[in-house]
């Protein structure tokens, strides 16, 4: 039963790698367009929507919300954060260095909402919610403020804050692939400790699971599949959200299945989205990270009204 | 054989003492009933006996091994426990539930052993649940998910058992028959530990009382004698004839 679901995870995957590599006013006649444009576009696509995807899931098992992702979280915000800074002080996009400042953003963000919503008391869904809403407007008011400070290279930079895949390095792309694949790859060995997790901290320390050094080692690897994701494409949001609702009405809900699908289903997600984008309008472009928030904030206020009692239960 | 012993243990919320200077043993084959008011501080004493609440002094040793310094999974595999009320936004189903009490025992990179799915399709027959294994556990009622957790519980093979009320909000028929199996549960060889409302459950099997007071005082010993009318009087603040007594 697991099996055919998977294959049917995959169908869609090469659904949307298809039309990503098809869409555009070229459609399939020129080979050049295709090898050379469409699939690095599509792969930066897929790499980027399986690093949110993953964040994704493993944020809403960790934290036991479903509301949870990098973007809501501030994750996503924090590496956007750090990477504009990088390209300020002229770090170039490939070095190590870029990459551990994308991570300390996104580490500090999230455990800055984590800890703002603990302040409030019990930690429940809404309040790390808002202690998410609160400090990315923070730092995107931050971001906003560096680049109208610095006017004569602020506008390739813009392109980046607001979510898009218009040219991925082969250098960034091969690092943040490998970077999501290992993190990929240490989530799917400690399922069990995040499916006690879900079940709340004070269950998961008495099955075995120590709460706090869970919540460590999961926030790092979300956190750095984001900003392996982030590195690429700027903040995409919704991603990380909607993936594992869609999954779950697939899988079980159980980490095992949830971590691996959701990667999956997340770039095919992304690579679907990015090609919309590239055919509504074309020949001009929507960038995906627009396409994903017209469809994710309303699924997100779909599951607010689910969640507060609307069919729930 | 003894499972649990308490030393002096202590806490306090911040103002006056809720738990002081305490100390009590439970050996296996021992079904001990935690009564008290509300804020007499139930709860918390189960936790500060796992150490998931660190105690502000004395000792709990759990088969020998001091709680507050065992780390969570060797913990896991000597005392399980079953808070009060658990709810989860995701639909995990019976038989998976059950299973992550094995998380302890079952290492990284593999899938549960034979031995684990074993222990989880012998704790599920014991609590009579193996017909809902495959529903999901938000679909339960109140008194099919306290039985799914116990079923956890029990799959963990710890010597000792530890409940926060397991019986509130469960009609008289579910009342009992936890109650029942509590106990039985004991005679089989585990210390059980359970928070309870109402005095009267206690007399369906228990033979030790742990009765709290107000401001850390509390008795503890042989059910019979701490069940007496005049003891719970005094503990709840009741006319020793109310009716509510048992």
């Amino acid at each position: 039963m697991g099996k055919n679901k998977f294959l049917l995870l995959f169908a869609a995957l090469a659904a949307a790698c298809l039309f990503s590599l098809a869409a555009g006013p070229a459609g399939w006649s020129n080979l050049d367009v295709i090898l050379n444009l469409r699939l690095p576009r599509t792969l930066a696509a897929l790499a980027v929507g399986a690093g949110l995807g993953l964040a994704g899931a493993i944020f809403q098992g960790v934290l036991k919300n479903p509301l949870s992702d990098p973007y809501i979280l501030g994750t996503s915000s924090g590496a956007t954060a750090a990477a504009v800074f990088c390209f300020l002080a002229g770090v170039e996009r490939t070095s190590p260095v870029f990459f551990v400042a994308v991570f300390a953003g996104a580490f500090g963000a999230t455990f800055l909402s984590y800890w703002l919503a603990r302040l409030a008391g019990r930690l429940s869904d809404a309040a790390l919610v808002l202690a998410g809403v609160a400090v990315s407007a923070f730092l995107s008011a931050l971001v906003m403020l560096t680049l109208s400070a610095a006017r004569e290279r602020s506008f390739s930079l813009f392109y980046f804050v607001l979510g898009g895949l218009y040219s991925a390095q082969p250098g960034v792309l091969a690092a943040s692939s490998a970077i999501i694949a290992v993190c990929a790859g240490i989530a799917m060995a400690r399922w069990r400790a995040l499916d006690a997790m879900a079940m709340g901290e004070e269950k998961a320390y008495h099955l075995g699971a120590a709460p706090g050094r869970e919540r460590v080692i999961f926030f790092t690897l979300a956190c750095a599949a984001t900003s392996a994701a982030v590195a690429i494409g700027g903040t995409i949001g919704f991603v990380g959200l909607m993936t594992p609702h869609i999954v779950r009405l697939l899988t079980r809900p159980s980490a095992r299945t949830l971590i691996p699908a959701s990667a999956l289903g997340g770039a095919a997600l992304l690579a679907a989205a990015d090609a919309t984008g590239r055919s509504l309008f074309s020949p001009s472009e929507i960038p995906a990270g627009v396409i994903m928030a017209l469809a994710g904030a309303p699924f997100f206020m779909w599951l607010l009204w689910r969640r507060s009692g609307g069919v729930d239960r | 054989m003894t499972l649990l012993k308490v030393s002096g243990l202590s806490f306090s919320y911040g103002s006056g003492p809720l738990i002081a200077d305490m100390s009590f043993e439970l050996k296996a084959g021992d079904f001990m009933c935690v009564l008290g008011p509300n804020g007499s501080g139930k709860s918390t004493l189960l936790r500060l006996l796992t150490g998931f609440t660190k105690a502000g002094g004395g000792s709990v040793r759990i088969g020998g091994v001091e709680a507050a310094q065992a780390e969570a999974g060797r913990l896991a595999k000597l005392a399980a426990y079953v808070p009060s009320e658990i709810s989860t936004p995701y639909d995990f189903s019976v038989g998976e539930t059950v299973l992550l009490g094995r998380i302890a025992r079952a290492g990284l990179w593999r899938n549960y052993s034979a031995e684990d799915m074993a222990a989880a399709g012998l704790a599920m027959r014991e609590t009579g649940i193996t017909a809902l294994s495959g529903r999901s556990i938000n679909t339960l009622s109140s008194g099919e998910r306290q039985l799914v957790f116990i079923a956890q519980a029990l799959a963990q093979e710890a010597r000792l058992l530890l409940l926060d009320e397991p019986t509130s909000h469960l009609d008289l028929k579910y009342k009992s028959e936890i109650m029942a199996l509590l106990a039985g549960l004991a005679r089989r060889g585990l210390a059980v530990a359970a928070v309870l409302h109402e005095p009267g459950l206690a007399r369906l099997g228990c033979n030790k009382a742990l009765l709290l007071g107000r401001g850390g005082a509390y008795s503890f010993g042989p059910a019979a004698e701490m069940l007496s009318a005049a003891r719970l009087s005094a503990v709840y603040g009741l006319p020793e004839n109310s009716p509510l007594l048992p």
